[in-house]
């Protein structure tokens, strides 16, 4: 029996680097999939070197020149103030590079990842907190909260923060609206928690009545080595898929907070601040362009977020689908 | 069966100690935050005296905890409290008919979300392996994707200024035994087509991922193989280990519905509890705010509690504090 | 067995779409034909359709709008233009403004000439109108009840945050407020049909503040105990006095007023009903939809409506609103506690460009304090030009960019855009003086404690009349004592020009001395004044005397519809 059990343990670890190897090869296979990637890592990229790409600045005003529809000078045409569309949504594409970047950097994912492990795996009490606090988190209008939350508690924070101004490292970090990117965003993995945290769970109780973990447990391998070593690399095929949901999601989140008017305001354009300044029925009515412009490029990046994610699922976990 | 009670009795406790902690924390936030409701409503014409006589008056002044007590104890006999938004009003009688308009239109919406979600699912994953699969759900991942602070205006726009056929907003109320019915009025179309087309794909993506898994069970295989038909294959599974799980998102849902009703509320001028939760956090009309929070939590704690009972009822394993998930 | 259960299942949902298809079938039916495309509800033509149509059936004689969604209807409370807007159709005054702004009697029989006392306080002796009742008809109102009513505004029982404001020139109405005497000196009863008002000074203003909803008439029967913040029930179908009945109030829905038949000024109201939706939605479509009657223009629509060759241009009208939005700076405190810096800030300004190409001329650019259309405007203040050069030159003259580095104005506003104008202003400052700006914005609680505590550089705000006196903008905003000074501007001469014109009896002599006093204040520049407002509006042809006020004033009386 033991000898099984550590055997059963070597193949499952064994299986792992074929599988990567194996998905990407499954995935390369899906048109649509790899379309949506190209697209995803263009408006990521012209993000990232939006300084060297975008034409103008996102600021550059041209009174002379408001509301022009596209031209050479101007692929996607000019604002109201006569600002460059084009540079405009390349430099919104930027925040959206850092506001994912914030976003699982604050650890919205490692927390519903872990909690979900714990509960499944330690069961009994851990298991029963860790889910009613779920629920607590579940129950609350989420957009609410983050409203409430962010107008009482963001001034608080930027107010602390104002303490660092001029200091060498932080007081840029501060500048650049640092403070609010992480407080946002720690905001929402607190209530963005509780999803990832049940399918973990639920997975991992499925998985602990499989033979070569219980063989594990039999053969004496100790908990942290059981979560970490047998069932984390089991659970992360639908870690990865909703990490891929959730950076196209990010990007629209960003949108609705923006009209909520809790969102972040960088220095430069957001895909949100362009689509709320052009939002409004007569706007697209008088200038389509405004609206549509960064609307079908967002959407673009959600729909593309999306398909991949789908196709990842399709490919990553071929019993579920 | 003594499993079972005591299974039942555990999370029936656990609902107050939920509710607790939630009421405590929205408190809080309102209470400790910077900001207040006088200072708002006193607008341009600030007089620190008349601030500080309303502060006693409202008693912003008292201890944290004696304020929410009051509250709490008042909101248990029934009394909600006195809105700030609408200066002196009970909030009862401003949340009660505006969570109804948005309860309406909500719950139409998921009916058809899933009226048109489940047989869409079911149809593509018998159709896997064709173009026509990863079509259709391409095609519900599109709507899916389009923020509706996009799809708002631009349906507003399409509908009612381009093809003018319906209007594009507004909220009429006929009268039915006494109940104003909202969703009967042509108004109620745009917001459905704003609701419902992004709300398919997770449904007919759920349904189309239960039906491959049962596809895929060795005695369903068996099953086609002795010549079953294989809807009568699918279907018995089906109903078996999906729909259960459906009527558990369906509850959650439409609790969540109403969250996100905010956008379509204040762009299509809809009175509901989404605009009105909006306003009264920038009001801080902190008796609202409660209000809303708890009546909400409470909806959810109890639409979880029944969920889980049932699971309980059916998979004894769940009692033990482990078995399926959900 | 078991597809006989799916057949169920799906059937079920089958069910459910055709009720729900169905039903909406059913209702649209009877109003689908409205679109001339035809409806997605024409179908079923011979079911006994449920009496539908797009909005409740017009009544005869009914004018529809749009309404802001009002936070009180109390009198004595509100201190919003949206609240305001209803307040002066229902309840009314002693006096009040007709449309050439002129200060008519209301209630009052007519306007009392000031008699002055030996003890430097004048006194007002109204006498009252006899044959006006409320509008439940059960009773006249008399002398009583506006001294009732003005002591409820006071009464720092009621909470009014505004009761003192309006009414703080009456004798004994400070001790009043502060709790320390049981009634207002200064408002005295003489008999049922006459009331006499005492005021610490003469004060030109002091009826133009009397127009104000704290000094209306309220029913001391109906409004009891109740406060700003309690009991408010009874504003839901209050009992007034005013040209308009509130015949309904569905909170966040819509408001319906009726005509008060028997309104004791001429002309009496013509409209049988006025229904505002206050839900919100997109006005200009439901106004193209013969939805609504009229309603604004925003900068999206107006250079499509001044089109002549659009149908809604002969539709379209424009009025001035008196009104100034501006940036403000905090004087104390450097670098713009010097007036050059200020000037220099200002002059880098191009306000032509903001109102004729940000705003498409929706506005009209600012000079001075005042705004057009207020007494005392003055035509010929030219205010600080817009120069690049003599900007720069100014800046360096204060110390060069460097003394500006950090600057952050304060914009109140719910954080998700600045905004055109706050972005057009800070790119010019950007590019005609090389100083960044940071824009700080908040929600208007926090701007206004901000303000409240003088930790801010600059901010941007508007004033709006609260009566046609340009005491109203200079001495409130300016005065180095008045609370409403969040610059913390302070200059003895103007403090001087102000209180002078504060008593001065004579009318051009005081319009002089306050268009001194502007002078100063624009050359010292603790305001930047932008732009003014106007009305810009859509009223449909067959509305008949609809008046662009450009403040809140009794206005639909005079309304009527011709079709």
């Amino acid at each position: 029996m033991a000898y099984e059990a550590a055997n059963g343990t070597l193949g499952a670890e064994d299986v792992t680097p074929r599988r990567s190897f194996l998905v990407l090869r499954r995935l390369a296979r899906k048109r649509l999939a790899v379309v949506a990637l190209v697209v995803i890592v263009i408006i990521y990229l012209a993000g990232i070197f939006a300084p060297l790409v975008a034409p103008y600045g996102f600021a550059d005003t041209d009174f002379g020149n408001t509301f022009a529809g596209p031209s050479l000078e101007h692929p996607f045409g000019t604002d109201r103030l006569g600002r460059d569309m084009l540079s405009r949504v390349i430099w919104a594409s930027q925040t959206t590079v850092i506001i994912s970047a914030a976003a699982i950097l604050t650890g919205g994912l490692a927390l519903g990842v872990t909690l979900g492990l714990l509960a499944g795996y330690a069961g009994g009490r851990v298991d029963n907190l860790i889910m009613r606090v779920a629920d607590a988190f579940f129950g609350l209008p989420e957009i609410l909260m983050l409203l409430l939350i962010t107008a009482t508690v963001r001034p608080r924070v930027e107010n602390f923060f104002d303490k660092f101004d001029g200091w060498p490292i932080l007081g840029g970090l501060n500048e650049a609206g640092l403070p609010d990117y992480f407080l946002i965003f720690g905001v929402l993995s607190l209530f963005g928690w509780v999803g990832m945290a049940r399918i973990v769970r639920s997975q991992v109780l499925s998985l602990r009545e499989t033979d070569y973990v219980m063989a594990a447990r039999a053969a004496g391998a100790r908990t942290p080595r059981l979560l970490f070593h047998h069932l984390l690399p089991n659970v992360s095929n639908i870690v990865i898929v909703a990490i891929t949901f959730s950076l196209g999601a990010i990007a629209g989140t960003e949108i609705a907070l923006t009209w909520l008017g809790i969102g972040i305001q960088p220095p430069h354009p957001s895909f949100g601040t362009m689509i709320f300044d052009a939002s409004g029925l007569t706007t697209l009515r008088a200038h389509p362009n405004l609206m549509l412009v960064p609307a079908v490029v967002v959407a673009s990046l959600l729909f593309s977020f999306n398909l991949l994610g789908d196709a990842l699922n399709d490919v990553m976990n071929p019993h579920r689908r | 069966m003594q499993g079972l009670a005591s299974y039942i009795i555990r999370r029936l406790l656990w609902a107050p100690v939920i509710l607790l902690a939630v009421s405590l924390v929205t408190f809080g936030l309102g209470r400790f935050g910077p900001g207040d409701p006088i200072q708002i409503l006193q607008g341009q014409y600030r007089d620190p005296e008349v601030r500080e006589r309303i502060a006693n008056e409202l008693g912003y002044n008292d201890n944290f905890f004696v304020q929410y007590g009051r509250y709490m104890g008042n909101f248990v006999t029934g009394d909600l409290g006195t809105s700030l938004t609408y200066r002196g009003l009970p909030v009862a009688d401003v949340i009660f008919p505006r969570l109804w308009v948005t309860f309406q239109y909500n719950l139409l919406a998921l009916v058809l979300i899933f009226a048109i979600g489940l047989p869409a699912g079911i149809w593509s994953a018998l159709r896997q392996g064709t173009w026509m699969d990863p079509f259709l759900i391409s095609v519900f991942l599109f709507f899916a994707s389009v923020p509706v602070l996009v799809s708002i205006p631009v349906m507003q726009w399409l509908f009612a200024l381009k093809l003018g056929w319906l209007p594009s907003g507004g909220w009429e109320v006929r009268e039915f035994f006494g109940i104003e019915i909202g969703v009967l009025d042509k108004r109620i179309i745009l917001p459905l087509i704003i609701l419902t087309l992004p709300g398919i794909a997770g449904v007919a993506r759920y349904m189309r991922a239960q039906v491959l898994e049962v596809l895929d069970e060795d005695y369903v295989r068996t099953a086609r193989a002795k010549g079953l038909a294989e809807f009568t294959v699918v279907s018995r599974h089906i109903a078996r280990n999906a729909l259960l799980p459906l009527a558990t998102i369906m509850g959650f849902a439409l609790v969540g519905l109403l969250g996100g009703s905010i956008f379509l509320e204040t762009l299509l001028g809809i009175p509901g509890i989404g605009s009105y939760a909006f306003e009264a956090v920038f009001n801080r009309d902190y008796d609202s705010i409660m209000a809303i929070v708890l009546i909400t939590s409470t909806a959810f704690v109890a639409a979880n509690l029944v969920v889980d009972i049932t699971y309980a009822f059916i998979d004894p394993r769940i009692r033990l504090g482990g078995g399926a998930g959900r | 067995m078991e597809t006989r259960r799916l057949i169920f299942v799906l059937g079920g949902i089958a069910v459910m779409l055709v009720v729900v298809v169905g039903g909406l079938a059913l209702a649209l039916s009877g109003g689908g034909g409205n679109g001339d495309g035809g409806g997605p509800g024409d179908t079923g033509d011979d079911t006994p359709a449920a009496e539908s149509s797009p909005l409740p059936e017009r009544v005869e004689g009914e004018l529809r709008l749009f309404g802001p969604d009002p936070i009180t209807l109390d009198p004595a409370c509100a201190s919003d233009a949206g609240s305001a807007e209803y307040i002066v159709e229902i309840f009314s005054g002693l006096v009040s403004f007709d449309r050439d702004l002129k200060i008519i009697p209301d209630l009052a029989e007519e306007i009392p000439e000031p008699t002055q006392n030996p003890d430097g306080t004048v006194t007002y002796t109204f006498n009252l109108r006899k044959d006006v009742k409320f509008h439940d008809g059960s009773r006249r109102v008399v002398a009583e009840d506006f001294k009732f009513s003005l002591e409820r505004s006071l009464d720092p029982r009621t909470l009014s945050t505004v009761g003192i404001i309006y009414l703080d020139d009456i004798v004994g109405a400070r001790e009043f407020a502060a709790g320390d005497a049981d009634e207002v000196s200064g408002i005295e009863v003489m008999n049922a049909n006459t009331l006499k008002i005492t005021i610490d000074a003469p004060k030109a203003y002091f009826l133009a503040k009397l127009t104000y909803p704290t000094a209306y008439v309220v029913d001391r029967r109906e409004v009891g105990d109740s406060t700003c913040f309690s009991d408010t029930q009874w504003t839901l179908r209050p009992n007034g006095t005013g040209p308009f009945k509130l015949e309904e109030w569905q909170v966040g829905q819509r408001i319906v007023l009726t005509a008060n038949e028997g309104f004791h000024l001429d002309p009496k109201p013509s409209l049988a009903q006025v229904t505002y939706f206050l839900a919100g939605g997109s006005a200009l479509i439901m106004y193209e939809n013969d939805e609504i009657d009229l309603t604004g223009v925003g900068v999206n629509d107006i250079e499509r409506i001044r089109d002549p060759s659009d149908p809604l241009n002969a539709e379209f009208r424009e009025s001035p609103s008196l009104n100034t939005f501006y940036i403000g700076f905090n004087t104390q405190v450097p670098p713009f506690d010097d007036p050059v810096v200020r000037r220099a800030f200002g002059m880098a300004i191009d306000k032509k460009v903001l109102t004729e190409v940000v705003l498409k001329d929706l506005v009209v650019p600012a000079n001075g304090v005042l705004p057009p259309g207020m007494p005392g405007f003055n035509e010929e203040l030219e205010g600080i030009p817009f120069d690049p050069e003599g900007a720069r030159a100014l800046l360096e003259e204060a110390g060069g960019p460097s003394i500006v580095r950090d600057a952050t104005l304060l914009d109140s506003g719910r954080g998700a855009s600045v905004g055109p104008i706050i972005e057009a202003v800070v790119a010019m400052w950007e590019e005609n003086l090389g100083v960044t700006v940071d824009v700080n914005q908040e929600e208007f609680g926090l701007f206004l404690r901000d303000l409240d505590e003088g930790s801010f550089q600059m901010f941007s705000l508007g004033w709006i009349a609260d009566y046609v006196d340009p005491q109203d903008f200079l001495d409130i905003k300016f005065h180095s004592a008045s609370g409403n000074n969040e610059m913390k501007y302070s200059n003895p001469q103007v403090d001087d020009l102000l209180e002078r014109a504060r008593v001065e009896q004579d009318e051009a002599t005081r319009y002089e001395l306050y268009q001194e006093a502007e002078e100063i204040i624009v050359q010292e520049a603790p305001w930047i004044p932008l732009y003014h407002g106007k009305t810009n509006a859509l009223v449909k042809p067959y509305v008949q005397g609809y008046f662009l006020a450009p403040f809140v004033i009794p206005n639909l009386r005079y309304v009527s519809l011709s079709r």
